[in-house]
């Protein structure tokens, strides 16, 4: 056989490596969510968090609380609710405006999102337990979309 | 099966028509990125990552650093994107910024007591495919004996140049704890090796 090219011999070296210590399956969809996110953010402006009800504990391990956020002219309040392991979040943007709420949990990239009805509601249903924000992406395309900051469920 | 064309006469890309595809699909993406195209980015990711993970692994990190290592090597691409004048360096910017971390990360463990193979082995996850294992199996154990049986300094290097496209050699030199200009040389001696093992093996 011919002697090997210094090509042939870092293929080798390549083959070996991606079959012995491969890369594990998550990683580029993890990596593609993280950098997804932080670019996100970039130029993302953030909610103000102006006040946040205390605790409301309800029976058999359930609790609840508020939060109200401020961006500019757009109110935010949220009502965050947590039954046995289950969450969701009711929220209702003043004034009410067309908008797509989009969960951005800490490290599942599950989309969960949400349109606002014409009252200004919405609902996100089914959330992971831990830490979450919401991205709110008015459908006034002239309108920049806009963030909370990291709250925990 | 291109893989497997590595010991047998040039079927399959050679290491230079891969890289030089990898590096230009990565310049790719990250115009169309910066042009305001996300899947720009998410191509980057995808092409990129694993060559950061074999680049980041030769450090020896565990797999949850070596993890950490990359996801803040992608962080701080978004974030200092302007930072990236020209497009078709994006790739070794990222691998030169991963192997930094890396060693950053590698060097501040307390004791650097390095790990024995034997023991690194029995961590590594062993996935092959179905078919890879068939077909790969004594072709495949003889070749990773050969390049596992190289001294450290070598595997890890050629672990490095193997997957990176240009190197700077004299950051590896730091990293390496060799002498600068020494890198050049003992990469041929490195490569001379397991050219030796694998004839021994019977691989040529």
């Amino acid at each position: 056989m011919s002697e090997l090219s210094r090509e042939a011999l870092l293929e080798i070296v390549r083959g070996v490596w991606e079959r012995h210590d491969p890369m594990p399956d998550h990683l580029v969809a993890t990596m593609q969510a993280a950098a997804a996110v932080a670019d996100s953010d970039l130029d993302l402006e953030l909610m103000e968090l102006v006040e946040r009800s205390t605790e409301l504990a309800g029976a058999r391990g359930s609790t609840s609380y508020t939060l109200r956020f401020v961006h500019g002219d757009t109110d935010l309040l949220l009502r965050v609710a947590v039954d046995n392991g289950s969450s969701r979040v009711d929220g209702w943007i003043v004034p009410a405006e067309p908008m797509t709420i989009r969960a951005l949990p800490g490290e599942d990239p599950a989309d969960v999102e949400a349109v606002t009805t014409e009252s200004g509601r919405f609902s996100l249903t089914g959330l992971p337990v831990g830490l979450m924000r919401l991205r709110l992406e008015p459908h006034d395309a002239g309108r920049p979309a806009f963030a909370t900051p990291t709250f925990e469920i | 099966m291109t893989r497997t064309g590595h010991s047998r006469a040039g079927d399959g890309p050679s290491h230079d028509e891969r890289s030089s595809a990898v590096w230009a699909r990565a310049t790719d993406g990250f115009n169309r990125w910066t042009a305001g195209d996300p899947a720009g980015l998410d191509d980057l990711v995808a092409v990129m990552t694993p060559v950061l993970w074999h680049v980041v692994r030769a450090y020896r990190l565990s797999d949850s650093a070596a993890e950490d290592v990359i996801q803040n090597t992608w962080l701080a691409l978004v974030r200092r994107r302007a930072a990236i004048l020209d497009p078709v360096a994006v790739g070794g910017w990222l691998t030169t910024t991963a192997r930094r971390e890396a060693w950053r990360t590698a060097g501040a463990k307390t004791t650097p007591t390095p790990v024995e193979d034997d023991d690194l082995e029995h961590v590594l996850p062993q996935q092959r495919s179905a078919e890879e294992s068939v077909v790969q199996h004594d072709d495949g154990d003889r070749l990773w004996a050969a390049v596992d049986g190289l001294p450290e300094r070598c595997r890890r290097l050629l672990r490095i140049v193997a997957f990176e496209n240009r190197p700077d050699y004299r950051e590896l030199a730091t990293e390496l704890g060799m002498p600068v200009g020494s890198i050049g040389p003992t990469r041929g001696r490195c490569l001379a090796k397991l050219r030796v093992a694998l004839i021994e093996a019977g691989e040529v």
